[in-house]
């Protein structure tokens, strides 16, 4: 059985691989049929890389997202993540790598409504033992300035709007400084405007270091990021860079 | 046509998860037939006023109840003489007793039935008229009339074959006193209560001019226009008034309420005793059928969160706000009315039951009240129908108020956590607390119940029961008259009667011993407070009380008791000037520790002029009374009841062989000693010692019955409402795991939040049990251990059950996969 390490705690050069993907596949099973909702899969993203996953809706980016960020196994194949087999992880060391090193942005923001917008930022930071209540404090403040939701810290979500919830999600997923933030469909949910300001933020992480992976359907978006793979079927058809200049590290 | 629609699809939804529709309507069948049939129960027995044709409720005036000797108390035959003519609040008012009758002049042919000894006036005052002949007149009462009867139709048809021409015969009373029957009343007729036949009170009773120690019941009806509580008032003026007059005369009759006179329906007057148990099992039932529409509409609403898209999508066409609610109504309004249906199948099975209990319990001495027959009536079925409407509306509005207030764009838009919103999460936590709490309350009660009955069917009365025959002899008056000149002598030749059939017994191979008690070790208990000599307390209530018996010589050992020390009663005692008294060990340990009771002297302590008695024996302890009822004791003092003469005896005979064997030797003695004697309520000791409970453990199979209903809606509603909370936060957990919660973490977060609602619903549900509790415990004595089971084991239940419903529903999302979790719907 692997025994995880943190995959930050070897200093790795900004253009070392961060996930790795080797034949992953991923079935369902429902009564008797099977679907083949990914196959063959393999992808390497490295560290302080902007990618955009796109294709038509059932294609299987949104499972191939949720297997990244480790919400999901795969029925085959390897994936290694910051060097680490992350087949074999037990429960318990997946929970710990999503809490500590990737950061989640889902296209229904996924806020917790009895929670107020700073307590729902530091929800993730209570998972972890290693950090005093003035730590964490400090850290929620510090991803409500970055996303400018501090004024909101009180509020509840169904006080927000749509544009304002994304911002308070983008916060709670960058409030532990993760290694990875993984964003579904970040602005499927909001107007222009708001998803613009959203994926502002999302430039910034990145220009500020940030390993960053999105599926996304809107062309726009998509060529925000550094590269771009398409999925069809399950599989990845294309893989392509735009034109963005590589990340700076901070 | 849309309600056609709505109606179809309601139909369709129930028709479409029969599972679902079966258990809905069962928990609506078993919560409203138990309202049925309990507010039938208690209707009949309780709450229905008393009344006849003119249908004004009739009420019992008579002194406070006597709990320790658990007895309803008469009154001065003068205070409700002169009560009738100085208050215009009572429009017409009677007075009667109580007491047994022998009808027949030989041991073949003597009856003994329960009479009544009325005022002529209660024959009007009831309106009912005779079947044969005529009910009893003025004239009957006065001095050196012709001595008359009426009887009634069951013991018309019984021992006199339903002769048509009984009015005008004479029949010998009380072994020989001719007596006139003059009618028979109708069939079902027993007023005021249980009689069986009707005599005259003397003129004196009904008429008095003096305030002589005769005491009567009464039994009244109001004037138009006046109400119970004005009565009341009146009657407190009245008792004031009467004690300020006479003071000491009446003291004893006086309860802890300070008051003399009291009035109420003469219904309650009857169960006195039993009211704080019915009003107990009223409040269960009623929580259980609380409990019932928790669950349904937990149910419903478990459903409406399942249907939510398709609720939004709706309120996205459009629909009306009232059309949503009906929409929501009908399944409930499905689901009541069928289960409605069934409820009245389920409450008249159990009335038919119940009746035939009633029937059973009172069979020997046919003590039942005349209105102790329940049945579902117009009111009933009211009561049913108020229920139901009252049922669909809160088992329909829970679901309708969910789909009013949900956020339904969020709904459209993913159907996320946030849709849930706040209202609906502490609409869940109140249902877990609402569940908690009733089941609490309800199994609390059922338990506590049913163990002490249990325990005191089974408890150890200090006496040996098997192979032991009991019954109740009575002498024939006539026979054995107590003359002023030969009073003494007089009461020693009853006493001889005993002896002389005790030895006639014994003579015979299939007996062992004879015992002779006022009481037998098991019923009874009456209390009275005593004084040691030397230990006197100053106030009476500071006393230790006893019951008291009295005892032939040589009666231990047939009980299987013993003599522990001292003597047993001898020839001595019988001597005109002995004061002679046994006590049992309790007593001894208890105030003579040196072991020195005997040759010490005790007294009734209400009375300072009181006799005092010389301890010459103690005996080993036994129990008088049911081990349920207050009035019962451990102390016990017995008398010789040689001097006394009494009249009527207990006996316990100890046989070999059958019990049928041991029953005839019993009567053949009695015809050899004296056939004028009357032989009652043979029965065994077992049964003998059920008797006291008998009713008691008659409710508290009602009680099992709600025990095991609570237990079944309570662990069912329990899991469904905590399953239900669960499944609402499948993605919250989703949430959680997504960033970064350990799965113990979660479980422990809900394990938590489930250990708050269980303490809160847990504090609030032992509070009112305790109080509940509280209320019955009045009148009964609850066993230790059914205090332990009840209110440490049922709490205990109760959490493992709620930790239980959260665990295995908690533990199965947490078993998703994150992303399935956060993409359940």
């Amino acid at each position: 059985m692997t025994t995880h390490t943190d995959i930050n705690e070897k200093e790795s050069p900004m253009n070392a691989s961060l996930v790795k993907l080797s034949n992953i596949k991923k079935v369902f099973y429902t009564d008797d049929v099977e679907t083949h909702a990914l196959n063959e899969i393999n992808l390497e993203i490295k560290k302080g890389e902007f990618l955009s996953i796109t294709g038509p809706s059932g294609c299987g980016k949104s499972t191939l997202l949720s297997l990244l960020g480790l919400l999901d196994t795969s029925t085959g194949g390897k994936y290694e993540l910051a060097g680490h087999d992350a087949v074999e992880l037990n429960r318990d060391e997946r929970a710990r790598i999503r809490n500590k090193e990737i950061g989640f942005v889902f296209q229904a923001f996924n806020l917790i409504s009895d929670m107020s917008v700073a307590e729902n930022v530091e929800l993730p930071l209570t998972y972890r033992s290693d950090l005093s209540k003035a730590d964490r404090k400090k850290m929620v403040d510090d991803a409500l300035e970055k996303v400018d939701m501090l004024h909101r810290a009180n509020h509840f979500p169904s006080q927000l709007s749509g544009g304002q919830q994304q911002r308070v999600a983008v916060a709670r997923a960058i409030s532990g400084k993760p290694s990875l933030i993984l964003a579904d469909e970040p602005t499927g949910n909001l107007d222009s405007k708001n998803a613009q300001s959203v994926m502002s933020l999302l430039d910034d992480l990145h220009e500020q270091g940030a390993t960053i992976c999105m599926v996304t359907h809107d062309p726009k978006s998509a060529a925000r990021a550094q590269r771009t793979i398409e999925v069809f079927d399950g599989k990845i058809v294309a893989d392509r860079s735009t034109d963005k200049a590589p990340a700076i590290a901070v | 046509m849309s309600l056609s629609i709505d109606i179809k699809y309601a139909a369709r939804l129930l028709s479409k998860k029969p599972g679902f529709t079966a258990l809905t309507v069962s928990i609506v069948a078993v919560g409203l037939g138990l309202t049925l049939y309990t507010f039938s129960l208690l209707n009949g027995l309780l709450f229905k006023p008393l009344s006849f044709a003119d249908n004004k409720p009739i009420y019992a005036i008579e002194s406070p109840y006597d709990h320790t000797h658990l007895a309803r108390r008469e009154i001065m035959a003068i205070d409700i003489y002169n009560l009738k003519k100085d208050t215009s609040l009572i429009a017409d008012i009677g007075v009667y007793q109580e007491g047994t009758t022998f009808v027949g002049g030989t041991n073949d042919g003597l009856r003994k039935y329960n009479s009544s000894y009325v005022s002529a006036n209660m024959f009007g005052f009831t309106g009912v008229q005779a079947l044969h002949g005529r009910g009893l007149l003025p004239e009957d009462h006065l001095e050196g009339a012709e001595q008359v009867i009426v009887l009634g139709y069951d013991m018309w048809q019984s021992y006199f074959n339903g002769d048509p021409d009984i009015v005008g015969t004479i029949v010998p009373i009380d072994g020989s006193e001719p007596t006139r029957v003059v009618g028979v009343m109708p069939q079902g007729f027993a007023f005021p209560s249980i009689a069986e036949i009707w005599q005259p009170l003397p003129n004196s009773v009904v008429n008095p001019t003096t305030r002589e120690r005769s005491f009567v019941f009464a039994f009244a009806k109001l004037a138009d226009g006046v109400s119970l509580s004005q009565a009341r008032l009146a009657l407190d003026a009245k008792s004031k008034e009467i004690e300020a007059d006479v003071g000491d005369d009446i003291t004893w009759l006086i309860g802890p309420s300070g008051k003399y006179l009291t009035i109420e329906p003469m219904k309650k007057a009857n169960i006195t005793q039993y009211y704080g148990m019915f009003i107990a099992l009223l409040v269960v039932v009623f929580l259980i059928l609380v409990l019932a529409c928790i669950n349904v509409g937990n149910l419903l609403l478990a459903r409406v969160n399942e249907r939510i898209k398709e609720v939004a999508i709706r309120v996205a066409l459009g629909v009306p706000k009232q059309r949503l609610i009906l929409q929501m109504l009908w399944e409930s309004i499905f689901i009541c009315l069928l289960g409605g249906f069934l409820a009245v199948l389920l409450a008249g099975w159990g009335l038919e039951i119940t009746n035939q209990v009633f029937d059973n319990t009172y069979e020997v001495d046919n003590l039942k009240p005349f209105w102790w027959h329940v049945s579902l009536d117009s009111q009933a079925l009211l009561v049913l129908a108020l229920t139901i409407v009252g049922m669909i509306l809160v088992t329909g509005l829970m679901p309708a108020w969910r789909a009013l207030t949900g956020d339904f764009n969020a709904v459209l838009r993913d159907g996320t956590r946030g849709a849930l919103g706040k209202k609906a999460a502490k609409t869940t936590k109140v249902l877990v607390i609402s569940e908690i709490l009733l089941s609490c309350v309800v199994l609390i009660m059922a338990t506590v119940l049913l163990v002490s009955s249990y325990n005191a069917g089974n408890a150890d009365y200090g006496i040996e029961t098997e192979n032991r025959l009991t019954a109740q002899l009575q002498l024939a008056p006539s026979n054995y008259p107590i003359r002023p000149d030969t009073e003494h002598e007089d009461r020693l030749a009853r006493s001889k009667f005993y002896y002389d059939l005790k030895a006639e017994l014994e003579s015979r191979d299939n007996i062992i011993d004879v015992a002779y008690m006022s009481q037998l070790p098991g019923t009874g208990g009456g209390t009275s407070y005593f004084v040691i000599e030397g230990q006197e307390k100053e106030v009476i209530e500071e006393n230790p009380f006893s019951n008291n018996e009295g005892a032939a010589t040589d009666s231990w050992d047939a009980l299987g008791m013993q003599i522990i020390q001292g003597r047993d009663f001898d020839y001595r005692d019988a001597n005109q000037d002995a004061r002679s008294i046994i006590v049992n060990e309790s007593i001894s340990k208890d105030f003579f520790p040196n072991g020195d009771a005997i040759g010490k002297r005790v007294r009734r302590a209400n009375r300072d002029d009181a006799e005092w008695y010389t301890i010459v024996g103690v005996v080993s302890d036994t129990y008088h009374g049911s081990t349920m009822e207050f009035s019962s004791a451990a102390y016990n003092t017995y008398h010789s009841m040689d001097n006394a003469g009494m009249f009527r005896t207990m006996t316990a005979i100890h046989y070999t062989g059958s019990e049928a064997q041991a029953r005839q030797s019993l009567f053949d003695a009695v015809n050899t000693v004296d056939p004028d004697v009357g032989i009652f309520h043979v029965q065994s000791y077992d049964a003998l010692i059920a008797k006291p409970i008998l009713l008691i453990a008659a409710v508290s199979k009602i009680f099992l019955i709600c025990g095991v209903v609570a237990a079944f809606l309570a662990a069912s509603g329990i899991y469904a409402v905590a399953a239900n909370s669960v499944q609402q936060r499948t993605q919250e957990i989703g949430i959680r795991r997504a960033l970064g919660s350990p799965d113990k973490g979660i479980i422990r977060l809900f394990m938590g939040q489930a250990t708050w609602q269980l303490l809160v619903g847990l504090s609030i549900g032992l509070a009112m049990s305790i109080w509940l509790i509280s209320i019955m415990s009045s009148t009964m004595i609850f066993s230790q251990l059914s205090y332990i089971i009840g209110l440490a084991g049922m709490p205990l239940l109760i959490a493992a059950m709620v930790l239980i419903a959260t665990f295995i529903p908690t533990k199965k999302v947490v078993k998703m996969e994150p992303s399935n979790a956060l993409h359940h719907n």
